[in-house]
C-alpha cells in the first residue's frame, strides 16, 4: 500500500479512542487482539474497548496501513493458532505521535484558557 | 459444570453473535473474535464465577448489536475514508479500453436513449419550466371578457373601455396595456418586394410593462399614443435582419405600412419574442410594434377587439388579482352593459401560454422518463453480464484479499464512466435532433424559437447519464460483493453461469412490463393520429394552392375599388394554365381567422324561445362564388352564390349544423337570417369547413357573399391540375401584373395548411412511437441475452436430456418456454401500468378510447411476437448441441 503511506498524517486525525489504544499497545510490542484489551485494562483506562469494536478497528487499521500482521508469535500459548498477532507499521507510529501531540497541545490550550486546573490539582 | 463446558457454551454464544456481522468480517476476523471472547470468558469465570460469565455474555450481546450492523454499513463510510477513486478510475478506463465492443454497445444504447430524453427534456424545460423572459413574469396576466351571460363565448376580447377601466382599477393592478394586432403591407418602395407583416398595435406602456428594452434606439414614450400620436414603430430583430439587412442606420428612417409613413425608433433584441394571447386560436407574434391612434377609453364598449395585458403589484396573489379584475368587471358591466352579467377575469400569462401543449408535453415527458428507466434496466443487464464474465476474477481477487469495497467501486465507476460518455453522446445527438424537431414543431408551440440544447440542458443530460450508469452499476456491484469463491469456482466450472441469473430474469420481466406500457401508449397515440389523418374536415385539401393578398386602404379606398381589383386578380389567376377554379375568402379553413357574431332565424321551426338557443354565436366568413368549388366544400341543399355582381347581395349560406338545429326535417332555403342588424336570405346549405380542429365541428358557420361584404384581406384558393406548389411563381407574377404594390403572403398548398394544423400531434406521435420502439428493442435485447445465457448454462442438462432420447424440438421448446414465461409475467406486471398510462394519455387522444381493445390487443400480440423471435434466435443454439461430444468434453 505504497500510496497510502504518502498520505498526509492529518487525514487520520483525530483518532478514535480504540484506535489510539491499539497504536499505544502495539508501539510497545506485538500483541494479539485480546492482549490489547488487557493492556488497556492494566493501564487503568476508564473505558476499555469492546471486543467487536476492537476487531473492527484492527481490520480497518490494517486496510489503512497503520498496523500489519506480525510474522512471528512472541509468546506462543498452547492451542493458540487461531490468534493473529499485530505489529505497528511506521505510518501507524507517525499517526500515533501526531495524535499524542494534538491531544497535548489541546490540553495545553485548555490549561492556558483556564478550562483545566493545574496538573495535580 | 466444568470450566471447559462453560467455555464451549461461551464459544457457541459468540459464534451466534457473530452472525450479526457481515460475512466478509466473519470470514476474516471471526476466529479471532471468538478466541478473544473465550479469553475474556475464562478470565471472568475464574474471577467471579458464572454470574460474571453471564455478565460477559450480556456485554458481548450489546457489543455485537452495535458493531455488527455498524460493520455492515461500513463500506459506504470506508470509501469516503479510503478514497482511492483516482486509481480506480484509471483502472476502469484501462479495462474499458480493452473491451471496445462492450463499450460501443453501452454507449450506443445510451446515446440513442439519452438523446431522446434530452430532446424531450429540452422542450419540457423551455416550455413548461423556465420562466418567461420578462421582468417578474409571474405578475403578468391577460384579461378576458366572459360573454357567457349573453352568448356562448367564455373568452372574448376586451373592449377598449375595459382596458381603460382596468388601468384605473388601482389596488393590486399596477399597469395595463391594450393590444391589437393587424396585418399590414410593409411598403416595397425601393426596398424589395412588398411584404405582409404582422403589426402589434398597443398602448405605449407595453415594453415598460414587460420590463424589456429595445436593443437599438428606444421604446415608446408615454405620450406617444392616442389621437394625434406621432407615427413611430419598433421593429423586431428578425424583420430588421431580413428586411433591412441588419442596418443600424434603420433607426430614425421612415418605413411605410399600408402606405402610411412611420418613423423607426427602435429595434428589439434577438431573444424578444412576445406573443399576444388570442381569445380563440393560438397566440400570435408580430414583426412591427406601434401604438394606438385612438383613446381606448373613448371606443365603443360593445366592440371587443383588444387583448388586455396586466401587471400586478409584486407579490400579489392570483386570487387578489382575480378579485380586483372581477371588481372592475362588475363596474364596467353596470356602466356599459346595463348589468347584463358580463364578467372580466385574468389568466396567468405562462399557464395560459402553455395550457394548449401541456397535456401532450406531460405525456411526452412521462414517456421519456419511462424510456430512461427501461434504458437503466438494460444497462444494468449489460453490466451484470459483464460482471458475470468477470466473476472468476472477482472471486479470486476476493480470495486473494482484495477489498470488496474496491470491487464495488470499480463496478460503480465503470457504470458511471459509461453513463457519462453516453450522456455526452446523447447531448450531441439531441443538439441535432432538437433543431430538426423545432422546425417540425407547431408554429404556436410556446417559445419554440428558444428551444434548444444549451449547456444547462447538456449538463443535465450528462449528469442523468452518469447517474443512470451508477444506478445500473449498483446492481452488479451488490452482486459482486456477495460473490463467494467457493460457490463461484464451483458454479462456473460446472455450469458456466453464476447466481446472477435470477436478477437478470427479473430485469427482463421489468423491461417487458415497461415496454408494454410504452408500446400501448405509442399504439394509442398512433391510432389517434391515424384518426386525425382520416378526419373529413369538410373540404378536399388536395391540389389546392392558397395565399393571401391584402388590399390596402391607401391604394383601394372604397368597396368599389376592392371589388375591381379582386375581379382583375381572379381573372388573372383563372387564366393561368392548369387552374380549374379560383375562389376567395376572408378566412381559410383551419386558420381560426373568422369573426364572430350572433345569428337568428326569426321564423325557423327549431326555435325554442330561449335566447341562448335561438341566438347562437356563429363564425362568419365572406366568400366568393368560386370558393366552394375550389375547396370542394359539399353543397347539401340549394345553391352557392351566383357569379353575377351584387345579384345575390342578400344571399347567405349556412352550414349543416345550423340547418339541423333550426330546420330539423324542414327546408331552410329561402328562410330569413338576421345577422347583426342585417336581414339575409338563406340560399344554400353547405357542410361545415372546419376552421379550428380538424377532427370535430366547432361553432356554426355562415358564409356571406363577398361581393357585398368585401374583405381587405382576401385569401385565394386555386384548384389546379398541376402540383400546387409548381404554380407559385406564376401566381405571384399574375398578382403583380395587376398591381406590383400588392403583397402575396402565406403561400401554402392546402395540404400544407392541414399538415401544419396537425404538426404538434405529428411530432408527439413520432416521438412516442420512437420511444416505444426503442423500449421494445431494449426489451428484446434483454430477452435475447437471458435466453442465450440460459442455453449456455443448461447445455449439460440439455445434452443429458437429448442423450436420454429427448428430441431437439423438445429441448428447443424447453428453452423458449423459459423465455416466454418471463414475457408472460412481464405482460401481467405491465397491465396496471397500461391502465395508469391510459389515464394520463386519455386527454390527448382523439377518436380512440384509452382502453381501445384492438389497439391494446395488437400491442400485446406484437410484443409477444417480437419476444418470441428474441427467444427463438438464441434458442436455436440448442440445435447445435451434440450430446456425445459435449458430455465427453468435461
Amino acid at each position: 500500500m505504497g500510496m497510502d503511506r504518502e498520505r498526509p498524517i492529518e487525514r487520520f486525525l483525530p483518532l478514535r479512542p480504540v484506535e489510539f489504544h491499539v497504536l499505544l499497545s502495539l508501539a510497545a510490542g506485538e500483541r494479539h487482539g485480546y492482549g490489547i484489551i488487557q493492556d488497556a485494562e492494566t493501564r487503568g483506562e476508564a473505558v476499555v474497548p469492546d471486543v467487536g469494536t476492537l476487531y473492527r478497528a484492527l481490520r480497518r487499521m490494517q486496510d489503512q496501513g497503520l498496523i500489519g500482521a506480525a510474522e512471528r508469535r512472541l509468546a506462543p500459548d498452547a492451542g493458540d493458532e487461531r490468534r493473529n498477532y499485530y505489529r505497528i507499521l511506521p505510518l501507524g507510529l507517525r499517526v500515533a505521535r501526531a495524535e499524542a501531540r494534538r491531544v497535548e497541545s489541546l490540553a495545553r490550550a485548555a490549561r492556558l484558557g483556564g478550562l483545566l486546573e493545574e496538573a495535580g490539582a | 459444570m466444568s470450566e471447559e463446558r462453560w467455555l464451549e457454551r461461551s464459544e457457541r454464544w459468540s459464534r451466534l453473535l457473530l452472525r450479526l456481522y457481515p460475512p466478509h468480517f466473519r470470514e476474516e476476523m471471526g476466529d479471532e473474535v471468538v478466541e478473544a471472547y473465550r479469553d475474556r470468558s475464562r478470565e471472568a469465570l475464574r474471577r467471579g464465577g458464572v454470574a460474571s460469565l453471564l455478565w460477559v455474555w450480556l456485554r458481548a450481546l450489546a457489543d455485537s448489536l452495535r458493531n455488527g450492523p455498524g460493520e455492515r454499513l461500513r463500506p459506504s463510510i470506508a470509501w469516503r475514508r479510503m478514497g482511492s477513486w483516482g486509481r480506480d478510475s484509471e483502472l476502469v478506463l484501462r479495462r474499458l479500453s480493452r473491451a471496445p465492443l462492450f463499450v460501443a454497445a453501452m454507449v450506443g444504447t445510451l446515446t440513442v436513449g439519452l438523446g431522446a430524453f434530452a430532446v424531450v427534456y429540452a422542450v419540457v424545460d423551455k416550455v413548461l419550466i423556465e420562466p418567461l423572459p420578462y421582468e417578474n413574469p409571474d405578475d403578468l396576466y391577460f384579461a378576458w371578457r366572459d360573454y357567457g351571460a349573453i352568448f356562448d363565448l367564455k373568452r372574448g376580447w376586451l373592449g377598449g373601455t375595459d382596458v381603460a377601466a382596468l388601468k384605473d382599477g388601482g389596488g393590486v393592478i399596477r399597469d395595463v396595456a391594450g393590444l391589437g394586432r393587424e396585418s399590414r403591407t410593409l411598403g416595397g418602395e425601393g426596398r424589395g418586394e412588398p411584404q405582409e407583416v404582422a403589426v402589434m398595435v398597443s398602448t405605449p406602456n407595453l415594453f415598460d410593462l414587460l420590463g424589456v428594452r429595445p436593443m437599438l434606439g428606444r421604446g415608446f414614450a408615454p405620450g406617444e399614443g392616442g389621437p394625434g400620436r406621432p407615427p413611430v414603430a419598433v421593429l423586431t430583430y428578425d424583420l430588421w435582419r431580413n428586411h433591412f439587412g441588419g442596418d443600424r442606420g434603420t433607426v430614425g428612417t421612415e418605413i411605410r405600412l399600408n402606405g402610411e409613413p412611420y418613423t423607426v425608433i427602435g429595434v428589439m433584441g434577438r431573444d424578444f419574442h412576445f406573443v399576444r394571447h388570442s381569445s380563440l386560436g393560438p397566440p400570435q407574434g408580430a414583426d412591427v410594434y406601434t401604438t394606438f391612434d385612438v383613446n381606448l377609453a373613448e371606443t365603443d364598449p360593445g366592440a371587443g377587439s383588444y387583448a388586455g395585458l396586466l401587471r400586478a403589484r409584486p407579490g400579489a396573489t392570483p386570487q387578489a388579482v382575480e378579485s380586483a379584475v372581477e371588481g372592475v368587471g362588475r363596474r364596467v358591466d353596470e356602466r356599459d352593459f346595463q348589468s347584463r352579467g358580463l364578467r372580466l377575469y385574468p389568466v396567468g400569462m405562462k399557464p395560459d401560454l402553455v395550457s394548449g401543449v401541456r397535456p401532450a408535453l406531460v405525456v411526452l415527458g412521462l414517456a421519456g422518463l419511462l424510456l430512461v428507466v427501461v434504458l437503466m434496466v438494460n444497462l444494468a443487464t449489460l453490466l451484470l453480464a459483464r460482471a458475470a464474465q468477470r466473476e472468476r476474477e472477482f472471486a479470486i481477487s476476493r480470495a486473494l484479499g482484495a477489498n470488496p469495497a474496491a470491487l464495488v467501486r470499480a463496478t460503480l465507476l465503470e457504470g458511471g464512466v459509461l453513463g457519462a460518455l453516453g450522456g455526452a453522446g446523447g447531448a450531441l445527438v439531441a443538439i441535432w435532433v432538437t433543431r430538426g424537431l423545432v422546425s417540425l414543431a407547431p408554429l404556436d408551440l410556446p417559445r419554440r424559437e428558444s428551444i434548444g440544447v444549451d449547456p444547462g440542458v447538456a449538463a443535465v443530460v450528462v449528469g442523468v447519464g452518469a447517474l443512470l450508469g451508477l444506478l445500473a452499476g449498483g446492481v452488479p456491484a451488490v452482486w459482486a460483493t456477495r460473490t463467494r469463491l467457493s460457490t463461484l469456482l464451483g458454479a462456473t466450472a460446472v455450469r458456466g453461469g453464476g447466481g446472477h441469473g435470477r436478477m437478470r430474469r427479473g430485469m427482463v420481466v421489468v423491461q417487458v412490463a415497461l415496454a408494454l406500457v410504452l408500446l400501448s401508449t405509442g399504439g394509442l397515440v398512433l391510432r389517434s393520429f391515424a384518426q386525425l389523418l382520416r378526419a373529413e374536415p369538410g373540404f378536399q385539401p388536395a391540389d389546392v394552392l392558397t395565399f393571401t393578398v391584402p388590399v390596402t386602404q391607401d391604394r383601394y379606398p372604397d368597396d368599389a375599388a376592392i371589388r375591381a381589383v379582386e375581379d382583375r386578380i381572379r381573372d388573372a389567376l383563372a387564366a393561368l394554365p392548369g387552374v380549374r377554379s379560383v375562389g376567395s375568402t376572408s378566412a381559410l379553413p383551419l386558420t381560426a381567422d373568422a369573426s364572430q357574431t350572433t345569428a337568428r332565424f326569426p321564423s325557423a321551426p327549431g326555435n325554442t324561445g330561449e335566447d341562448e338557443h335561438d341566438a347562437p354565436l356563429i363564425d362568419y366568413v365572406s366568400a366568393s362564388a368560386g370558393y366552394f368549388d375550389a375547396l370542394r366544400i359539399p353543397l347539401l341543399a340549394g345553391r352557392v352564390f351566383g357569379a353575377d355582381d351584387r345579384e345575390d347581395a342578400r344571399a347567405v349560406l349556412i352550414d349543416h349544423t345550423l340547418a339541423e338545429t333550426f330546420f330539423p326535417g324542414a327546408n331552410p332555403i329561402g328562410a330569413t337570417l338576421m345577422l347583426g342588424g342585417d336581414s339575409l336570405t338563406v340560399a344554400g346549405v353547405v357542410k361545415q369547413a372546419r376552421l379550428y380542429d380538424i377532427h370535430r365541428d366547432d361553432r356554426p358557420q355562415v358564409y356571406l357573399n363577398n361581393r357585398e361584404y368585401v374583405s381587405r384581406s382576401l385569401s385565394w384558393a386555386l384548384r389546379t391540375d398541376r402540383s400546387p406548389m409548381s404554380l407559385v411563381s406564376e401566381a405571384r407574377a399574375a398578382v403583380w401584373e395587376v398591381d406590383p404594390q400588392l403583397a402575396v403572403s402565406d403561400v401554402r398548398s392546402m395540404d400544407q395548411v392541414v399538415a401544419e394544423s396537425l404538426r404538434q400531434q405529428r411530432v408527439s406521435t413520432v416521438l412516442i412511437s420512437g420511444f416505444s420502439l426503442g423500449a421494445l428493442l431494449l426489451a428484446a435485447m434483454g430477452l435475447f441475452g437471458v435466453v442465450a445465457g440460459s442455453v449456455i448454462r443448461r447445455r449439460h442438462e440439455l445434452a443429458i436430456r437429448m442423450a436420454l432420447g429427448a428430441e431437439q424440438g423438445q429441448a428447443l421448446r424447453l428453452v423458449i418456454g423459459e423465455g416466454m414465461s418471463l414475457v408472460l409475467l412481464g405482460l401481467l406486471v405491465g397491465v396496471p401500468g397500461v391502465y395508469l398510462a391510459a389515464r394520463v394519455v386519455g386527454g390527448v387522444l382523439v377518436g380512440v378510447s384509452p382502453f381501445d381493445p384492438p389497439t391494446l390487443g395488437a400491442v400485446a400480440v406484437g410484443l409477444a411476437l417480437v419476444a418470441l423471435i428474441a427467444c427463438y434466435l438464441p434458442a436455436r443454439r440448442v440445435l447445435g448441441i451434440e450430446p456425445a461430444v459435449l458430455l465427453r468434453q468435461e
